[in-house]
């Protein structure tokens, strides 16, 4: 039993941490936090520089064909950050679902560009009756001669705003099967709007008669479903790795004001009360960072991962979210101001939290996976 | 024992008043105009007072009063529209109307003050319908620490809605260590000279007046060189610079807007603004203090939750979030969040407004409310998923409301005192680990 990272693990997440310290320092990051839409010029090349959008593909469509567990080290490191932008929902998720459920011709025509960071994918799955489950995606597209029209809305999709293709399962004349498109987010009757609030990223996208193309059903029509589920299943994890990123600053930033602040003439830290809520932060980092070590371990190995995933996205969602309420009550007054940083992981903490499926819809799943239904 | 009869008096909360002739019933009445309304049944001469308020309040709140979601968003107009509703509310002692009618406060009495919430909620505004700490803590507080003449002064034109007053207690270096602040106030003549920094404080718009701790005694022992000063804010050498916070507290028409870093450059108070004699500020803290922390209650709070339950019985897409047993479980979990809040923060109105003692009641409901808080909110975000973190027209719940909670249940976790410094004080009071039990301050 080893626990520890490769040689190769350990030069990725020096990159990242390098990355993150140089590119993504505290200013630069509140600078894209208020204008989300530079992180396209600011970053996305420097991204595409260092290879990372190749790394979850293989080498035959342009890639590094890298195992998850390095993708995962490069995201819990950007998660630190936390770092925005489209990385996981292109460069993860969606060259996944490409590789799970596209043509081999398909691959070769998108994929060598999703791994150069030309294409920007987007999966907009989602819709006003809020969920990841199969019955919850209705929207419908319209057979008409040798192309299909779709119209309809998809909400709560992140990085919309910066794709340059959707990912969009439909249902094809209203049947119950799914179908999955891509659609460029320039076409004709596409419009993306980011949502405003306490939330990074996420969109409204509205497709009113767009025409796509036969060409652009990824796979095989109405089966698309599966091979979604198979590539969630893997991107997932990474995106904890991420959280477990998050959960990691939030303590770190918390254990050193514990130390500098102080009130009645003694370090902060020095007060039970403190140590307590320190304490809960770093059995929420733990708690995070083991269940989807794990995950990956079994993906990685070709294990079945499926209650291991699902435990781990529950895990993580909760403890992203929980780390930064606890170091809200470490740091009090100085955490809810903006230029300080803490808020950026608290909003990242609840802008993901629902992202993937949340942690109850994960647990339906582990009920199914543990057979309990 | 004062703490096992707390339990009972937390279930038989209803409020008892000179005029009421009958124990009114606790429990909740049919709807007037929303679906869920918790009203305590009224006698018949409540009923009348309630009917004066509402058809009071029809003729005199201006349009365009509503409140904005996020308190930061209020215009100046908006605030101007406030204000003057203040002073009418004034006119009639309704804006302090627990407070003494020669001071130009209402003299009403418990029950009565709570119709006046209620009726205030009804519009989707509180009292006073805009950020007035320095009033609400501070016209208490003068009320026991300061000179007859000092009354007579400060007070009314404070309860007449004439003057608004910020609270100017944290620095930068002093926040839960309250008397570890630095700002000095040094007597020159007949002037304090004022030199320092407060931070957090304050709302959107400006202050008339603020109520400050300062220390008036730089070499003194601890907490005999403080003292409270009512600072007029046109004096030469003040500075307000706005903080940019994830929110700033106050849900439902009361919050504050923005939070403010003040300086004070040889600022001259006039000698006769301290309040409570000179370095004795740390006992006029002790009455402010207990007022924040909750001691006289907050009524009328949480409506967000109310309004959220409505919410999620209406279909959208032919589904209701409440069709699913999941989500009912967890609205039902944020009810009872919801009601013990209420009637923690109803006993302690209860409590402060027939003169009764009081030991951790303020700090208990504090905390409860920043915990439950909390939890609402994220109970929120489980429940209707990541909607409630947009506050964008088609698809935020509420216009706003929702989203701003979000932010804002973190937020509330702070002012006022930290949920550990609610423990703290809850555990002196209770006299856990010493015999000798810490006394609440004094509150009219
Ligand atoms: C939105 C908002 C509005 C505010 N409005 C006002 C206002 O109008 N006027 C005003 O004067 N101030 C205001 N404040 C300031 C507020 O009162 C302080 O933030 C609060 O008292 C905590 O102080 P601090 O932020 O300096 O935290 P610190 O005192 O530095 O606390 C840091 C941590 O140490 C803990 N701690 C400190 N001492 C102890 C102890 N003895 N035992 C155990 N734990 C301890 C705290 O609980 C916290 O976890 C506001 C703050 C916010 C966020």
């Amino acid at each position: 039993m080893d626990l520890s990272l490769d040689d190769t693990q350990q030069l990725i997440q020096e990159s990242a941490r390098d990355f993150v310290r140089n590119a993504c320092n505290r200013d630069a990051l509140l600078k894209l936090d208020r204008n989300p839409a530079e992180t396209m010029t600011m970053l996305w090349p420097k991204l595409a520089e260092l290879g990372w959008s190749g790394m979850a593909i293989p080498e035959q469509y342009g890639g590094t064909g890298n195992s998850l567990t390095d993708v995962a080290v490069l995201f819990e490191e950007l998660g630190t950050g936390p770092v925005p932008g489209p990385l996981f929902s292109s460069a993860v998720l969606g060259a996944h679902i490409l590789l799970e459920a596209a043509t081999d011709a398909q691959k070769q025509a998108w994929l060598p560009a999703v791994a150069s960071g030309e294409k920007v994918l987007a999966l907009a799955l989602t819709e006003a009756q809020y969920g990841w489950s199969p019955e919850q995606v209705r929207m419908a597209a319209r057979q008409d001669g040798s192309s299909l029209t779709v119209s309809g809305t998809k909400v709560m999709v992140h990085d919309a705003l910066h794709a340059t293709d959707l990912l969009v399962p439909v249902r094809v004349d209203g049947g119950s099967a799914h179908s999955l498109l891509r659609v460029d987010a320039k076409a004709k009757g596409v419009s993306i709007r980011a949502l405003d609030g306490f939330l990074t990223a996420v969109c409204e996208v509205v497709f009113d008669n767009v025409r796509v193309s036969k060409d652009d059903i990824v796979g095989e029509p109405g089966t698309a479903w599966a091979p979604m589920q198979r590539a969630l299943l893997r991107a997932v994890p990474v995106l904890c790795a991420y959280k477990v990123g998050g959960c990691r600053a939030v303590f770190d930033m918390s254990v050193e004001y514990s130390r500098e602040r102080s009130q009645f003439g003694q370090a902060i830290g020095r007060f039970q009360r403190v140590q307590d809520h320190v304490i809960h932060i770093v059995n929420y980092l733990d708690s995070a960072r083991w269940t989807t070590y794990e995950a990956l371990y079994k993906l990685d190995s070709g294990l079945d991962a499926a209650s291991s995933v699902h435990v781990a996205k529950s895990v993580a969602s909760e403890s992203y979210m929980r780390a930064c309420d606890f170091a809200h009550e470490v740091h009090a007054g100085i955490g809810v101001v903006r230029e300080y940083g803490l808020t950026l992981h608290t909003k990242m903490s609840r802008t993901l939290y629902h992202c993937l499926g949340g942690p109850k819809a994960h647990r339906r799943q582990l009920e199914r996976a543990l057979k309990l239904c | 024992m004062r703490e096992s009869r707390n339990g009972s008096l937390i279930l038989d909360s209803r409020v008892r008043g000179n005029d009421a002739n009958r124990a009114p019933s606790a429990h909740a009445i049919p709807a007037r105009t929303h679906a869920m309304n918790f009203a305590i049944e009224d006698s018949p001469q409540q009923s009348a007072f309630r009917a004066e308020v509402r058809a009071w309040l029809e003729k005199n709140s201006p349009p365009g009063i509503e409140h904005s979601a996020d308190p930061c968003d209020m215009t100046l107009a908006q605030y101007q529209i406030r204000r003057s509703l203040g002073r009418g509310l004034g006119e009639m002692g309704w804006l302090y109307p627990t407070l003494p009618r020669q001071y130009g406060g209402g003299d009403l009495d418990a029950e009565k003050t709570v119709i006046l919430y209620d009726e205030m909620a009804r519009i989707g505004l509180s009292l006073p319908p805009y950020y007035d700490a320095g009033g609400r803590m501070g016209a208490p507080t003068i009320l026991v620490w300061g000179t007859e003449e000092q009354k007579k002064r400060f007070l009314p034109p404070i309860c007449r809605g004439q003057v608004r007053t910020w609270q100017l207690l944290t620095e930068p270096a002093a926040g839960s260590d309250l008397a570890g602040i630095k700002t000095t106030a040094i007597r020159d003549g007949d002037a304090y000279v004022v030199n320092g920094q407060k931070v957090f404080v304050g709302s959107s718009h400006g202050a008339d007046q603020s109520w400050a701790i300062v220390v008036t005694d730089p070499k003194g022992e601890r907490h005999k060189n403080l003292s409270w000063l009512m600072i007029p804010m046109d004096l030469p050498g003040i500075s307000v610079a706005p903080m940019d916070l994830l929110a700033t507290g106050g849900e439902g028409g009361s919050g504050s807007g923005v939070k403010n870093t003040v300086f004070f450059d040889n600022v001259r108070v006039p000698a006769d603004h301290l309040v409570g004699g000179e370095n004795n500020g740390w006992k006029v803290a002790t009455t402010h203090l207990e007022m924040e922390h909750g001691g006289a209650g907050r009524l009328a709070d949480r409506r967000v939750v109310y309004e959220f339950l409505d919410f999620c019985r209406k279909p959208l897409d032919g589904h209701a979030i409440a069709d699913d047993p999941d989500a009912r479980a967890e609205l039902v979990e944020m009810f009872i969040e919801a009601e013990i809040t209420r009637l923690f923060a109803l006993r302690n109105h209860w409590l402060s407004h027939t003169g009764q003692p009081r030991s951790y009641e303020g700090s208990q409901y504090s905390l409860r409310r920043k915990l439950s808080g909390l939890d609402i909110a994220e109970r929120m975000l489980r429940i209707a998923g990541p909607r409630v973190l947009t506050k964008d027209e088609r698809w935020g719940p509420l216009k706003g409301t929702v989203e701003y909670f979000q932010r804002d249940a973190i937020t509330s976790l702070h002012p006022g005192a930290t949920t550990d410094i609610q423990r703290v004080i809850m555990a002196r009071r209770i006299g856990v680990g010493r015999r000798e039990r810490e006394k609440a301050g004094t509150v009219r």
